[in-house]
C-alpha cells in the first residue's frame, strides 16, 4: 500500500497564474486613476493657496514693520515656552507632517518642559507617540480648505486661555517653491516682549487702551493664520508631487505587468497547442 | 555710501521746493498698505492722507506724521489720493505709522461705504436691541457689538 500524498505546504510557490496578473494589472490601474485625480484637485487648489499666501503676505507684513523699527526681541532665557506646531489632518503628502513633527522633537529635546500646541490630527498622533507630557491642548479639523482668519482667532483665543508664556514660537512649513518647505519657527510676541521693546519709544502707544495686550492678541492671530496658509501652501504642494510620483510609478508598474501578462498568456497558449498536438500525434 | 547720500540731500535742500524722485520715495509722501487677512486693498501705494477711526478718536494722518500704534474701532477708513477719496468701512483692527510716512491698517473686514445697505442696517439694528435686553449674557453681549458697528456704520451716512 502506498503511503498517502503529503499535504501541500503552505509555502509552495507557482508562476502567477493568468488570472492573478490580471487583477493586479487592474488594481494597479484603479490606483493610477486615483493618483491621477488626487494630482490634479491638488494642482486647481495650488493657485488659490498661493494667493492667499500673497494677501496674508502683505497683511503680516505691517506687523513685522512695526516689530523691526521697534526692536521686539523675545526673551532670552527660555522661562516657559509654548510651541505652536502646524499641520493638517491628511496625509499622502509625502514628508511635510514628519519634517514639522522632526522639527518640533528636536526643539523639545532643548526644551523639555515646553508646552506643545498641536494644529491638524497629524502632528498630534507624531508627537503623542514620544513627548505625549508636553500636548497641551490640540486642534482638528483644519486645512481642508484655506484658511481664513476667523479659524485663527478662534484658534488664539483657546491659546490665549491656557495662561500666560514668557515665549510663544508658531513651527510651521514655510512655503518656499513649489518643490520646497521648509519648517520654520517664528515668534508670536507676547504683550511683555512687545512692552520691553528697545526701541518701542519711536511710537506712541495709546496705554490706556492697553494697546500692547490687544496688539499682542491680535498678532497672534495673523501669526497664526499667516502661518497657516503658508503650511497649507506646503501640502498642497507637495501632495501634488506626492501624486505626481505614485502616478508614474503606477505607469511603471503597469507597463511591467502588462509586458508579464502578455507573456504569460503566450506561454498558456503555447502549452496548449503543445498538448493538442501531442495528443494527436500519439493517436495517429 | 552713506557720506554720498548725505551731500545729495544737502543739494537737495539748497534747492527748497525741488522735489527729486529719491526724496519722494523716502518721507515725504505717505505711503499706505491697507490688508485684510484675504486680499490687500493697498500696497504700499503712495496717497495724500488717510483719516483713521482710532480708539482714542478719529485721526487724519499726513506724510512725516509721528509713528504710532493704535487700535481702530469699527468705523469708516477714508483714503484720499489725488484722484479723490475713497471711504471704506472696517471692523476695526490696528494701524501703525512707521517713522518713514509708511502707514499699516490691518484689519479683519473692510468694504466700500457705498457697497452697504442702508435698510438692512436699520433692521439689523432693530433686531440688535431687541436681542441687547436678553437675559443670557453671551447674546447680549454680542448684541452690544452688533449694536457699535451698526450704529457707527449709520453714523458714517450709509444712504
Amino acid at each position: 500500500m502506498k503511503p498517502p500524498l503529503p499535504p501541500p505546504s503552505p509555502y509552495y510557490r507557482n508562476y502567477a497564474t493568468l488570472r492573478e496578473i490580471e487583477t493586479r494589472l487592474k488594481s494597479i490601474k484603479n490606483i493610477e486613476k486615483i493618483t491621477k485625480t488626487m494630482k490634479i484637485v491638488a494642482s486647481t487648489r495650488m493657485g488659490k493657496a498661493q494667493r492667499a499666501i500673497a494677501a496674508s503676505r502683505v497683511y503680516t507684513e505691517g506687523d513685522y514693520e512695526f516689530f523691526g523699527v521697534s526692536e521686539t526681541k523675545a526673551p532670552e532665557e527660555q522661562e516657559k515656552t509654548l510651541i505652536i506646531a502646524i499641520t493638517s489632518d491628511k496625509g499622502l503628502c509625502g514628508s511635510i507632517h514628519s519634517s514639522i513633527a522632526k522639527t518640533a522633537r528636536r526643539k523639545l529635546a532643548e526644551i523639555p518642559n515646553a508646552d506643545v500646541v498641536t494644529i491638524g490630527d497629524k502632528i498630534k498622533v507624531q508627537l503623542l507617540r514620544t513627548n505625549a507630557q508636553n500636548v497641551v491642548l490640540s486642534f482638528n479639523g483644519i486645512g481642508k480648505e484655506a484658511p481664513s482668519f476667523y479659524e485663527s482667532s478662534l484658534i488664539a483665543d483657546e491659546i490665549a486661555k491656557l495662561g500666560k508664556y514668557d515665549r510663544v514660537e508658531v513651527l510651521y512649513n514655510k512655503f518656499m517653491s513649489s518643490v520646497a518647505f521648509e519648517p520654520t519657527y517664528v515668534d508670536a510676541f507676547t504683550a511683555e516682549s512687545i512692552d520691553a521693546s528697545t526701541k518701542l519709544s519711536t511710537f506712541e502707544v495709546d496705554e490706556e487702551s492697553g494697546s500692547t495686550s490687544g496688539l499682542a492678541q491680535y498678532s497672534l492671530a495673523n501669526t497664526i493664520l499667516a502661518a497657516m496658509s503658508e503650511g497649507y501652501a506646503s501640502e498642497i504642494a507637495a501632495r501634488r508631487n506626492a501624486m505626481d510620483n505614485a502616478s508614474n510609478n503606477a505607469g511603471d508598474m503597469i507597463n511591467k505587468y502588462s509586458i508579464l501578462y502578455n507573456r504569460t498568456r503566450q506561454a498558456v497558449i503555447t502549452n496548449e497547442l503543445v498538448d493538442i498536438i501531442t495528443g494527436a500525434s500519439s493517436l495517429g | 555710501m552713506f557720506r554720498q547720500s548725505l551731500r545729495s540731500l544737502a543739494r537737495v535742500n539748497k534747492f527748497a521746493g525741488v522735489r527729486t524722485y529719491a526724496e519722494a520715495a523716502n518721507s515725504d509722501v505717505l505711503k499706505l498698505s491697507l490688508a485684510l487677512p484675504h486680499t490687500a486693498i493697498y500696497n504700499n501705494k503712495a496717497i495724500t492722507q488717510v483719516n483713521v477711526p482710532g480708539a482714542s478718536g478719529e485721526m487724519g494722518i499726513l506724510a512725516n506724521h509721528v509713528p504710532i500704534v493704535e487700535q481702530l474701532k469699527p468705523g469708516v477708513v477714508e483714503v484720499i489720493e489725488e484722484a479723490g477719496s475713497t471711504k471704506y468701512f472696517i471692523s476695526g483692527g490696528f494701524v501703525n505709522v512707521l517713522p518713514n510716512s509708511k502707514v499699516n491698517i490691518s484689519t479683519v473686514e473692510a468694504f466700500k461705504l457705498e457697497d452697504f445697505s442702508a435698510e438692512k442696517v436699520k433692521t439689523l439694528l432693530a433686531e440688535a436691541q431687541k436681542n441687547a435686553a436678553s437675559a443670557d449674557e453671551a447674546v447680549s453681549a454680542e448684541a452690544n457689538i452688533q449694536i457699535e458697528v451698526l450704529e457707527s456704520l449709520q453714523a458714517a451716512g450709509v444712504h
